[in-house]
């Protein structure tokens, strides 16, 4: 199993100065100001413009182009690798053990005072612009057109792996009793298209540190975290121009309990 | 003469040295070490050292009004939940936010995860559990 080259450890904030202006306008466009950047420009934190950049709130709602626009927003802070929605995954997707659909990376800042650990969950970023679709030679992998999942076609997969090189968040592993890449496409197949509202990840999250949605839907909860006002949400590696749909923000504190799950979570 | 006397008081303070050493180290052994709790979620981590050497609670603070004796005897119970915990039970009792932490806060301060859990059954330090598939990072495909 590989990991992500991310040295979690070492990450420092880096000078803002390395940002383009076209990276820039392209976060605007989102409704996010860059406010830090770190590991070489491939973690931005940013925070929300939308008040500043948009007239209303369904200027920005047009700027995602797909309806229901599926998102998680990962609640970074609440993970604590229970790892129930690694096994959910397993189960409900047939992930084998020697594969993954999605993973938890752990950070450890020892010189913290209180809490020193940290763990981030990671999974196929669904990106609005991604580079697996384009490698592909059989087009077994797609955007599908209506909600933009990547998804993946198994009897076009020919197991070149062509995608598992593109892939940014090296979310793609070769399924040997498929015969074909396996990746995660937000449960589409098994829950969400027969009518489930979540994911079984985020089904069985006892933390709330998952949470999918509609951001594309302003009454929807991940519309409503990505874009609070000066709140720092970040993306994964952006400058692969890849326009992901996995959000990052810190939460660290919550009450009561029952608050931090999901609505509709197990 | 008081060369001899003098490597003698060296001696006999190396022994004293060590017999003091042996004595702290009989003491460490009086509490009850690091209990892991795996339910209902794996794992969390209760550190003796943390609560008493370090912070110097006493052993009837919290046996056994509020945790039997038995290692691991609570984590049976059904209300042994987070819930529980918020509502100023077992941990919470004390990490309530007032007199120490809130459960609320610092999640991954005592959740160690799997991760942690599966780090100290290859260190050897917990017996891995039955149906427990330890599996080696970056190891497999």
């Amino acid at each position: 199993m590989k990991l992500m080259n991310i040295n979690l450890e070492k990450l420092i904030p880096e000078s803002l100065d390395s940002v383009s202006p076209m990276e820039r306008r392209s976060f605007l466009k989102m409704g996010l100001v860059i406010t830090g950047v770190f590991a070489g420009g491939r973690i931005f934190s940013v925070v929300s413009n939308v008040n500043e950049a948009f007239a209303s709130s369904t200027d920005f709602v047009e700027k995602y182009p797909y309806s229901p626009h599926y998102s998680m927003v990962i609640r970074q802070g609440l993970c604590i690798d229970c790892e129930q929605c690694l096994q959910a995954c397993k189960e409900t997707n047939s992930v084998p053990d020697y594969g993954y659909r999605t993973r938890i990376l752990t950070k450890t800042v020892s010189d913290a005072i209180g809490r020193q650990r940290e763990f981030i969950p990671i999974l196929c970023n669904h990106c609005n612009d991604a580079p697996c679709t384009r490698a592909c030679p059989t087009k077994a992998t797609y955007k599908n057109e209506v909600n933009g999942v990547v998804m993946m076609n198994s009897k076009k997969c020919i197991g070149c792996k062509m995608c598992i090189l593109a892939c940014p968040y090296e979310a793609r592993y070769y399924n040997a009793e498929r015969r074909a890449i396996d990746k995660c496409n937000f449960c589409y197949d098994t829950r969400i298209s027969k009518g489930e509202k979540l994911t079984a990840c985020s089904y069985v999250c006892p933390t709330g540190a998952r949470i999918f949605g509609d951001i594309s839907d302003p009454e929807n909860v991940v519309y409503s975290m990505v874009h609070q006002i000066e709140k720092q949400v970040w993306v994964l590696r952006p400058e692969s121009g890849t326009k992901p749909n996995v959000f990052y923000m810190k939460a660290t504190r919550s009450s009561p309990w029952d608050l931090r799950k999901q609505a509709g979570a197990r | 003469m008081k060369r001899i006397a003098l490597l003698l008081l060296a001696a006999l303070l190396v022994s004293l040295y060590f017999y003091g050493n042996v004595a702290v180290a009989e003491e460490d052994e009086e509490h009850g070490g690091d209990i892991i709790y795996t339910k209902p979620l794996k794992a969390v981590i209760f550190s003796h050292k943390a609560h008493t050497e370090d912070i110097g609670l006493e052993c009837d603070w919290c046996h056994e009004e509020t945790f039997e004796m038995e290692a691991l005897y609570m984590q049976e119970n059904t209300d042994f939940t987070m819930e529980s915990l918020c509502n100023e039970n077992y941990c919470g009792t004390c990490h309530n936010g007032d007199i120490s932490f809130s459960t609320t806060t610092q999640c991954a301060r005592c959740h160690i995860g799997v991760k942690g859990y599966n780090e100290l059954v290859r260190q050897g330090k917990i017996e891995p559990e039955e149906g427990d598939v330890i599996q080696v990072e970056g190891g497999g495909h």
